[in-house]
C-alpha cells in the first residue's frame, strides 16, 4: 500500500522536488492568537474513523462564529510532507494539523508548532493516559493532545498454542515467552517474526521503550545516540539475539507484508506484540482463524511489574503559521479532550482519554461493535484487556526529532542481523552512526556512545 | 518509462546533422521570427514543464536545508559528498550491472520475435503480435504485484512448485533478486521493442525480396542483408530507450520491497530510491536534486554516446 503511494509519488522525481525545497521564514507566534470565538479554520488530517464531518458539524453548532474546513491529506507520512513544504514557503499551512505522535517533536524542535501550555493544555496531562501524553512532550512542553493511544499487547493464536502445550495467559515475563517459544517451534510455527525492516520499526521502540531503554536523548540542538551500551538496550539485545541463534522467529516476513497476512491466517506465526489497534487488522488479514486469537498484557522484564509502552498514535497539533490560534486551540480541545473524543472513539479510535477508557460503554460487551471483535476473540472482553493495558504506566521515551528517517534507516541497517550476516549488537551500533550523520547533515551537534 | 531526459540527444541530432550541411548555413542568415508564431504554443508549455523544473533543481541543488539553522547556500558541497557517498554509487553500479544484462536479452528477444512474424510464414501472427505486446499496456505497478505473486517461495507460484517437487526454489533472494527484476522488465517492454522493430521491417519494399530470390538469395541471406541492415536504426531507439528505463528503474524494486523475504531491497537499491527516500524520509531534498542532476547527466552522457556510435555506423 505504502509502496504504491510512492510509486505515485515519485514517478517525476524532480518536478517533484521542485515543491520541497524554497526557503521560508519563521512569523511572531504572539501576534497570531486571533479571536477565540470567531475563525476560519483550516483543518488537515485523515479521517480513518469516517466521522470528521460529524464532529465539525457539532463543534461548529456548538462554536457558531468557528467554521472548520477539512482537508484529507489521506496519510500520515503525506500529512507531515505537506506540512513541512507549507511550513518552508511560510504559506498554505493549515490552522489544525493530524500528526503521528512520533513526528510531533519534529516539527516541534524546527518551531512548526505551537507550545500549547500557552491556552493550559499543560493541566490536562492526568486526563489522558501516561504513554500518549509523554510522547507529545518537548522540553517539558505538551505540542500536540493525542486523539487516540497504541499501548502495546500480546496477540496470540490460543490454537496453535494449545497444541505446543503452551498457556498464553500464564506468560507474564519475557522468559516466559522464550520457553513458550522453543514449545511453539517444536510444532513447526513460530512465535513470531523479527525480520528488522522498517514496517519492524514501531514495535522495535516499544519493546526498547518497555526494556527501559533510552537509545536518543534530544536536548535542543544536541542528541545523544546510545544504540547498545544502555542497560535497557542490553537487556533487549541479549534476548532477541537469542531468539535469532536458536531459530525461534521467523525471520524472513516482514510486518504487513503479504505472507504475513497468510501466516497469520494459516496459524504459522503464533503470537505478535503490537499496538492495541491490532484487533481490526487481525479480523480481516486472518479471517480463517476467527475465535483462535486472544488477547493479553505484554510480558515483562521483571516478574510483577507493569511496565507499558506505546506503538503508534496520532495526535492534533496547532500550526504556528496559523492567524487564528486560540480559535484552532479550541478544536484541538474539543476533538481531544471534549465530547468529539467521545464520538471518535466510538467509531472505532482507540482512546486515550482516561474517562473513556474507564467508561461502561467501552467495555460494555452489548455494544455492536465490541460483540463483533470479542466474537472473533473467542468471546473474550477485549477493551477490557487492552484498557487496562492503556492505564498501566510508561517510563518516558524520547523519539529522533528526524523520526521518518530513523523508520527507513532501521530495515537498511538492521535487518542485516535476522539474515545472520552481523550480530543485533554490530547492527544497531552502525544503525547508531546511520543516524548520527543524520542529525549532523541536519544541523545537530551528535554525541554517538 | 519514456522521459523527457530522452529525448533531448535524439532532438539534438538534427541541430548535428544539420551543422555539416550547406543548407543549415544558408538558413541561418534567413532566420525568420514569423515562425515562432506556430511554435510558441509548444515553447510556452515546454519551457513551464521542462526547462523551469531543470533549472529550479539545478538552482536547489546548491542549496541545503537543515532543521537546525534553515536553508543556507552551499555551492558544490552536495556534489561533493554525491563523489563520495557509498550508497549513492552502489546504487549506480546495481543499475549499470541491470543494464549490461537486461538490456541485450530483452533486444535480442525483441529482434528476433519481429524477425519471426515479419518473416510471413507463422500463422496467427497478428494475435502474437498483440499478445507479446500486451504486457507494456499493464501498469508497472500491477506487473510487479503478478510477477511478486509468482514468484513467493511461500505462497506463490514457485512456493506450489516447492511443495509439488520437494524443491526449495528461491527467486527473491538477495544474490537472485536482481535477475528476477530484470525478468519483470524483459516481460515487460519486450513487446514494446519488438513493435519498433517490426514496424522498421515492414518498410523495407516487397520488390526487395523479389529480386533477392530472383537472385537465389536464402531466407538466411535475406534477413542477413537486408533485414538487419534495416534494424539498425532502429536499434539506437531502443538501446537508448531501455538504457535510461534501466537506469530509471524504480516502481518494480519499490513494489517488490514489501515482498521479498528480508530487506533485500534497501532503501538506496536504485538512484531513483535513493533520492526518492532522501527527500521524502530524509529531509534532504537539496542533495536529492544533487543527485537527480547527476543522474540524468550521466545517462544523457550514456545515451548521447550510444547516439553517436550509431550515427557513426550509419555513415559507413
Amino acid at each position: 500500500m505504502r509502496n504504491t503511494k510512492k510509486v505515485i509519488a515519485a514517478t517525476a522525481a524532480v518536478a517533484t522536488l521542485v515543491g520541497l525545497a524554497a526557503c521560508g521564514s519563521g512569523s511572531d507566534a504572539n501576534a497570531n492568537k486571533g479571536n477565540a470565538d470567531k475563525a476560519e479554520l483550516v483543518f488537515w488530517g485523515w479521517d480513518s474513523g469516517n466521522s470528521m464531518k460529524d464532529i465539525i458539524a457539532k463543534f461548529e453548532k456548538a462554536n457558531p462564529g468557528i467554521t472548520v474546513k477539512f482537508n484529507n491529506t489521506g496519510t500520515a507520512e503525506k500529512t507531515s510532507t505537506a506540512l513541512s513544504n507549507a511550513i518552508a514557503a511560510g504559506n498554505g499551512a493549515p490552522d489544525v494539523v493530524m500528526l503521528e505522535d512520533p513526528t510531533v517533536t519534529q516539527f516541534a524542535v524546527t518551531d512548526g508548532l505551537v507550545d500549547l501550555s500557552e491556552f493550559g493544555a499543560d493541566k490536562l496531562a492526568d486526563d489522558f493516559a501516561a504513554g500518549p501524553w509523554n510522547k507529545l512532550q518537548y522540553n517539558s512542553k505538551p505540542y500536540a493532545l493525542p486523539i487516540d493511544s497504541g499501548p502495546e499487547m500480546f496477540f496470540y493464536n490460543k490454537a496453535v498454542f494449545d497444541k505446543a502445550g503452551v498457556d498464553g495467559e500464564s506468560i507474564k515475563t519475557w522468559d516466559d515467552y522464550y520457553e513458550a517459544a522453543k514449545k511453539i517451534r517444536a510444532t513447526g510455527s513460530y512465535i513470531t517474526n523479527l525480520a528488522g525492516t522498517s514496517g519492524d520499526y514501531q514495535p522495535f521502540t516499544a519493546q526498547i521503550w518497555q526494556a527501559g531503554a533510552q537509545p536518543w536523548k534530544v536536548d535542543g540542538e544536541k542528541i545523544t545516540i546510545n544504540m547498545t551500551k544502555d542497560e535497557g538496550m542490553q537487556r533487549y539485545i541479549k534476548f532477541v539475539q537469542k531468539l535469532i541463534d536458536e531459530d525461534l522467529v521467523d525471520t524472513k516476513t516482514p510486518n504487513w507484508s503479504d505472507d504475513w497476512n497468510r501466516e497469520l491466517n494459516d496459524g504459522t506465526i503464533a503470537s505478535l506484540t503490537i499496538g492495541a489497534w491490532m484487533p481490526i487488522n487481525l479480523m480481516t488479514g486472518a479471517p480463517d482463524q476467527a475465535g483462535n486469537w486472544r488477547v493479553a498484557q505484554l510480558p515483562q522484564w521483571e516478574e510483577g511489574k507493569e511496565v507499558s509502552a506505546e506503538d503508534g498514535g496520532s495526535a492534533l497539533a496547532v500550526v504556528k503559521l496559523s492567524k487564528n490560534q486560540a480559535a484552532a486551540y479550541k478544536f484541538v480541545e474539543y476533538m481531544t479532550h471534549g465530547d468529539g473524543a467521545q464520538t471518535m472513539a466510538d467509531t472505532g479510535t482507540f482512546p486515550s482519554l482516561k474517562k473513556i477508557l474507564t467508561s461502561d460503554s467501552f467495555t460494555d460487551p452489548t455494544t455492536e461493535a465490541n460483540k463483533k471483535t470479542n466474537a472473533y476473540f473467542g468471546g473474550q472482553n477485549v477493551n477490557e484487556v487492552l484498557s487496562e493495558a492503556a492505564q498501566r504506566p510508561t517510563e518516558k521515551f524520547q523519539y529522533l526529532p528526524y523520526n521518518p528517517f530513523a523508520q527507513s534507516a532501521y530495515g537498511d541497517e538492521v535487518s542485516k542481523a535476522y539474515t545472520g550476516e552481523i550480530t543485533l549488537e554490530q547492527a544497531l551500533q552502525n544503525y547508531g552512526k546511520k543516524l548520527a550523520e543524520q542529525g549532523e547533515q541536519q544541523g545537530y551537534t551528535v554525541t554517538v556512545k | 518509462m519514456t522521459q523527457p531526459v530522452g529525448v533531448s540527444p535524439v532532438g539534438v541530432s538534427p541541430e548535428m546533422a544539420g551543422m555539416h550541411t550547406p543548407e543549415a548555413r544558408i538558413n541561418k542568415h534567413k532566420a525568420d521570427w514569423r515562425g515562432w508564431k506556430f511554435m510558441w504554443p509548444f515553447a510556452v508549455v515546454f519551457v513551464f514543464v521542462f526547462i523551469i523544473p531543470i533549472v529550479y533543481a539545478i538552482y536547489i541543488s546548491f542549496f541545503k536545508k537543515q532543521m537546525i539553522g534553515g536553508t543556507k547556500f552551499v555551492g558544490l558541497q552536495n556534489y561533493q559528498r554525491l563523489l563520495v557517498d557509498q550508497q549513492f554509487w552502489s546504487s549506480v553500479g546495481r543499475v549499470a550491472l541491470f543494464t549490461v544484462v537486461q538490456v541485450p536479452i530483452m533486444l535480442f528477444l525483441a529482434a528476433a520475435m519481429a524477425l519471426a512474424i515479419d518473416s510471413m510464414k507463422l500463422h496467427g501472427t497478428k494475435f502474437f503480435r498483440i499478445s507479446t505486446f500486451l504486457p507494456y499496456a499493464v501498469p508497472a505497478v500491477v506487473s510487479t504485484l503478478i510477477w511478486g505473486f509468482v514468484y513467493g517461495a511461500k505462497y506463490g507460484l514457485v512456493g506450489s512448485f516447492n511443495d509439488f517437487f520437494g524443491t526449495n526454489v528461491d527467486v527473491l533472494k538477495p544474490s537472485v533478486l536482481l535477475a528476477a527484476i530484470g525478468n519483470i522488465n524483459t516481460w515487460e517492454f519486450t513487446g514494446y521493442n519488438m513493435l519498433i522493430f517490426y514496424s522498421s521491417l515492414s518498410t523495407i519494399p516487397h520488390s526487395l525480396y523479389e529480386a533477392a530470390s530472383i537472385d537465389g538469395a536464402s531466407e538466411w541471406q535475406i534477413v542477413k542483408s537486408i533485414k538487419l541492415p534495416e534494424l539498425k536504426g532502429s536499434l539506437a531507439i531502443t538501446v537508448i530507450f531501455s538504457i535510461i528505463g534501466s537506469f530509471q528503474l524504480f516502481n518494480e524494486p519499490s513494489i517488490l520491497q514489501n515482498m521479498v523475504p528480508g530487506n533485500a531491497i534497501t532503501t538506496y537499491y536504485t538512484p531513483n530510491m535513493y533520492a526518492y527516500n532522501l527527500s521524502f524520509s530524509g529531509n534532504q531534498s537539496n542533495y536529492a536534486a544533487a543527485l537527480a542532476i547527476v543522474m540524468a547527466v550521466i545517462t544523457m552522457a550514456i545515451a548521447y554516446a550510444v547516439q553517436l556510435n550509431s550515427m557513426k555506423e550509419q555513415m559507413k
